[in-house]
C-alpha cells in the first residue's frame, strides 16, 4: 500500500509543473510547495486534489497552512 | 493609473544584472527569505521586492534601510519606516514574466496577476471556485474565450481577497464577480455580503499577455455611504 508521501508525490508529480523537480522521487519533509513557484490557481487546484485522494475537507486555507510536505502528511495521518 | 493606485509593472525575465542590483536593495531577512525559494520564485521576490522598495522610498521619502516588511497574520505585508507603521496601501503579484505592484496613499490594495496558461483539471476547477451564475456562464463558453474569461473572473477574486487581507480563508466560490464585469465591463463596484458597508473598486487591469484585477477599498464618499 502506497505511503502519505507517495500518494502526495504522485498528485504534485501528475499534476504540478515544478521547476527543477525530477518527477518520482522523493518529497523531503521539508519541500515547501509555496515556495517551489506553484501558482496560485494550480495550488487551490492540488487542495481539491488532496481533498479528492484523501477523502477528506481539505481547502485551500489548509494546503497553506500546512506549509511543507513534512506538515501535510502529519495533518492527513492525524 | 485606477483612481488614485499606481501600478508598476515589473519585467521578471532572467536578467543576471539585474537580478544583481536589485539584490543590494534587500535587507538580511528578505536574503534569507530569498534562500528558501527555488530559482525561478527566487528571481520573481528579488525583483519584486527590490521595485516595491524603490517605489516606497519614493512615495514616502524615506531610505531604503529604513524599511521593514511584517506580515499580518494572513501573510499580507505592511511597511514599517524606522520601525512605524508606514501610512501607505501596497500590494504584488507576479506570474510567469510579469510583476505587478500597486500603491496608493490610502486604502486596502488588492492585485492579482496570471499569465493565461490552462490549468490541468479546468472543469473541475470552475466547480470549486466560481459561483453558480459564475459557473453557468463558464459553461457556454469553450476553448479560448473560456480560458481566458476564467482568468479575469480568478484575478478579480483573488485581488479581492488580498485586498481584504485574509486570502484564501475566504472561500471565493462564495461570492461572484460583478454582473457587468462578467459581461465585459472593465470596472464595478463590489460588495461583500458578509460587510456591506464596505465598498471595493475593481478594475479589469489585464492585457493581451495577462489576465490581471485590482481591488481598491473605496471610501465612504467615495461610495456613497458616507
Amino acid at each position: 500500500m502506497a505511503t502519505t508521501e507517495e500518494r502526495i508525490r504522485k498528485l504534485v508529480d501528475d499534476n504540478l509543473e515544478i521547476e527543477g523537480r525530477t518527477a518520482g522521487t522523493p518529497l523531503h519533509p521539508e519541500y515547501s510547495l509555496r515556495d517551489s513557484g506553484v501558482s496560485s490557481v494550480a495550488f487551490v487546484a492540488f487542495a481539491k486534489l488532496v481533498a479528492d485522494e484523501f477523502g477528506v475537507t481539505f481547502s485551500p486555507e489548509d494546503c497553506a497552512k500546512y506549509n511543507t510536505v513534512g506538515e501535510l502528511i502529519t495533518r492527513l495521518e492525524g | 493609473m485606477a483612481g488614485e493606485v499606481a501600478v508598476t509593472h515589473v519585467d521578471l525575465a532572467p536578467h543576471p544584472a539585474r537580478e544583481a542590483s536589485a539584490l543590494a536593495w534587500l535587507d538580511e531577512v528578505e536574503l534569507a527569505r530569498r534562500e528558501r525559494y527555488h530559482s525561478g520564485p527566487r528571481r520573481c521576490f528579488v525583483l519584486c521586492r527590490a521595485a516595491l522598495r524603490s517605489l516606497l522610498c519614493a512615495e514616502l521619502g524615506c531610505r531604503n534601510q529604513q524599511l521593514r516588511f511584517q506580515e499580518s497574520e494572513y501573510g499580507k505585508p505592511f511597511a514599517l519606516v524606522d520601525g512605524q507603521p508606514a501610512s501607505i496601501g501596497f500590494n504584488v503579484s507576479h506570474s510567469g514574466s510579469h510583476g505587478l505592484i500597486a500603491c496608493a496613499p490610502r486604502g486596502r490594495l488588492g492585485i492579482d496577476v496570471e499569465e493565461i496558461a490552462p490549468p490541468r483539471h479546468l472543469e473541475s476547477l470552475i466547480e470549486a471556485v466560481m459561483g453558480p451564475q459564475e459557473q453557468a456562464e463558464l459553461s457556454r463558453m469553450s476553448g479560448d474565450a473560456q480560458l481566458r474569461q476564467f482568468f479575469r473572473l480568478w484575478t478579480c477574486k483573488e485581488a479581492l481577497i488580498k485586498a481584504l487581507g485574509t486570502g484564501f480563508s475566504t472561500d471565493i466560490s462564495r461570492f461572484q464577480v460583478p454582473a457587468g464585469l462578467r459581461q465585459g465591463a472593465s470596472s464595478g463596484v463590489f460588495r461583500f455580503e458578509q460587510m456591506p458597508g464596505v465598498a471595493w473598486q475593481l478594475d479589469d487591469i489585464g492585457s493581451a499577455e495577462f489576465a490581471a484585477a485590482l481591488a481598491r477599498e473605496l471610501l465612504p464618499a467615495e461610495s456613497g455611504l458616507s
